[in-house]
């Protein structure tokens, strides 16, 4: 799921970028630092959408360096369970498959694939109906529900299945 | 990403946000929040008094009620100690059928497959359970394939020799490697010659094999040479093991293939990684390319690439194992009788072994005492017989001088005599030698 939210953040800047600039400087830097990012509580970062707040700079002894408080808007992605999300598989093998979406990493084992699929090895490994109408390999976008999600500090990991009403292939690449 | 579309309708702002983040982790994992981000402190107390209110009060919004609920029933199963899940294995720590958090990190890894993916032993039986009903439906077994000096060779390009620089103007090009077989990689600093017939042999292999490779290379290594001999993914998908995956150090093992080890054959140049799996294993003759590996190897001879030669093609060590891998495969699966499932391998290997040098009668005269035990364990095992006293029913002499008294009674005798190569020539090539190939000659000073 994806959420607006403010953020802050104590941003360390280097002399050099004070002047007219700062204000960019520090905007530039945030989006280089969080962008991308993970972290357990909000989930992925996808983007820094707003500047809420400049707080006064502190000097840092020592150094030159100085800490300004930024609360920022931006948007996250964090799944959830119980959430039904789609993805794009990226790798089929006898244990089920692999699928992204975004930032996160999905498994679906073949214990959440529904009984009527079976693997097929081959160059294009997939999952198939008895009667060949559907079908999931590598590059099928899939909706499914997520049942486990694990925030890293890099990586989001999920466990989805798609042993459920409404969910499986969306679209098939192969008869695109 | 879809999703993005339903959001403004949960965009409701960042304190619900962290009420319902506080409720999914609350769940899990505690150290979560050990965050380095510059958040501050104080968010914790505003958010428990925010989820005591968020409980309290009727939510009406689908994914939110749904998320505590959720939470609800988990501690509710957990304090009822009801587990009906055994829990077969887990990705990112979480089981891959409740998607329960699981702790610590029981079970094999298979990062081969997948970074963070994790199987129990009895799902990994399972697996393999299913698997080989299927593969020997289609009439496939299995065959883990070792990468250096069995499929391929390679040197670091700063350890060329002076004589092997030519090598350099020789490459194959990166852009369709299925035409090539010298390769420089620039990025590892390395040059890779792939065996001859190599291409051959595994599109051939493939239709009767279920094929992993298995390298004591790391994970990039292992993957870059799977690009070279797969360029089309269709042998090798998920099934490049390295060293990085092993159970087990200076050890490879069948523990992390997904094959019933009784349809395993392996085919590698180092005995001694397969301690376990001695009787799957087919030994190669190491394919030395480059005068770096000959000399790692403590051989002083000049390399193939230095005198421009090469193994050869058709006659070469690949396509004799070729035939003999087409030889057990159809003993097993034409010849032997009974249920496919309690067919093994490993004796039609063996008894396919056995037959080599059978009808050999063999006595062995001075040979070093370190290298005895194996060369009559492997003479036997091709099923020579070996004698320790003189007899009428010898039919070849083993020796490295033709000096010895057993050497000149068998010229006298007008019996085979025959340097110990002999016996590994035939082990390597799984078949017999003729004999005038291996002449014994005479030691200058004798004993
Ligand atoms: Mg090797
Ligand atoms: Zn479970």
């Amino acid at each position: 799921m994806f959420f607006h939210i403010v953020l802050e953040r104590n941003m360390q800047l280097h002399p050099r970028y004070f002047g007219r600039n700062l204000r960019d400087n520090l905007v530039s830097k945030l989006m280089k630092d969080v962008e991308g990012t993970c972290s357990g509580r909000h989930g992925f970062v996808v983007a820094v959408t707003g500047i809420e707040n400049i707080g006064k700079g502190i000097i840092r002894d020592g150094t030159g360096f100085v800490t300004f408080p930024v609360k920022y808007q931006c948007v996250v992605f964090r799944p959830f369970k119980g959430e039904i999300l789609e993805a794009v598989v990226t790798m089929v093998n006898k244990m089920g498959f692999f699928a992204e979406a975004g930032p996160v990493q999905i498994f679906v084992s073949n214990h959440l694939i529904p009984d009527d699929m079976e693997f097929q090895t081959g160059d294009m490994p997939n999952y198939t109906t008895s009667d060949g109408s559907v079908k999931i390999q590598k590059d099928s976008e899939v909706r499914l529900k997520i049942i486990g999600t694990r925030v890293d500090a890099t990586e989001i990991f999920c466990i989805g299945t798609i042993k459920d009403d409404f969910l499986g292939v969306i679209n098939d690449p192969a008869t695109v | 990403m879809s999703v993005v579309t339903d959001s403004p309708a949960h965009s409701s702002g960042s304190d619900d946000f962290i009420s319902y983040l506080n409720d999914a982790l609350d769940a899990s994992s505690p150290d979560s929040s050990a965050d380095e981000e510059a958040e501050t402190q104080d968010e914790f107390e505003d958010v428990r008094n925010k989820r005591r209110k968020l409980e309290s009060t009727e939510e009406t919004e689908g994914s939110t009620s749904e998320g505590i609920m959720e939470h609800k029933l988990v501690v509710a199963e957990s304090s009822v100690k009801v587990d009906v899940c055994t829990h077969p294995g887990s990705f990112g720590e979480m089981c891959i059928r409740c998607g329960q958090k699981l702790d610590g990190e029981s079970g094999v890894t298979f990062g081969y497959i997948h970074k963070g993916l994790r199987l129990h032993d009895e799902e990994i039986s399972r697996l393999r359970n299913t698997d080989m009903k299927k593969y020997l439906f289609s009439k496939k077994l299995y065959l883990v394939l070792d990468l250096d000096h069995t499929l391929l060779n390679t040197t670091i390009l700063g350890h060329l020799s002076s004589e092997e620089l030519h090598l350099l103007n020789e490459t194959d090009s990166l852009e369709d490697v299925s035409k090539g077989s010298l390769f420089k990689l620039e990025h590892m600093h390395m040059m890779t010659k792939l065996r001859p017939f190599v291409r051959t042999f595994l599109k051939e292999a493939s239709e009767m094999f279920e094929m992993y490779i298995y390298t004591m290379g790391d994970r990039p290594y292992a993957l870059e040479m799977a690009k070279l001999l797969d360029p089309q993914g269709e042998y090798f998908n998920s099934k490049v093991i390295s060293r990085d995956d092993g159970t087990q150090r200076h050890q490879k093992g069948l523990d992390i293939v997904l094959g019933q080890e009784s349809a395993v054959l392996i085919l590698d140049d180092t005995e001694h990684a397969w301690m376990k799996h001695k009787n799957n294993l087919i030994l190669m003759e190491r394919y030395h390319f480059f005068a770096s590996s000959c000399r790692q190897f403590g051989f002083n001879c000049k390399s193939l690439a230095e005198t421009k030669s090469d193994e050869n093609e058709t006659d070469g060590a690949l396509a004799k194992i070729l035939e003999m891998l087409k030889e057990v495969h159809c003993t097993f699966f034409d010849k032997l009788q009974g249920d496919l499932v309690d067919r093994d391998v490993r004796q039609v290997l063996s008894s396919v072994r056995g037959k080599i040098l059978s009808g050999c009668v063999i006595i062995f005269s001075r040979i070093n005492h370190g290298a005895l035990p194996t060369l009559k364990r492997i003479a036997e095992q091709m099923g020579a017989t070996c004698l320790m006293e003189l007899d009428p029913t010898v039919t070849h002499v083993v020796a490295t001088d033709a000096g010895t008294e057993k050497s000149r009674w068998a010229v006298k005798e007008k019996k085979f005599l025959v340097h110990p190569r002999w016996i590994e020539a035939a082990n390597y090539f799984w078949q017999k030698q003729p004999e005038e190939n291996f002449v014994v000659k005479k030691t200058t000073n004798p004993l």
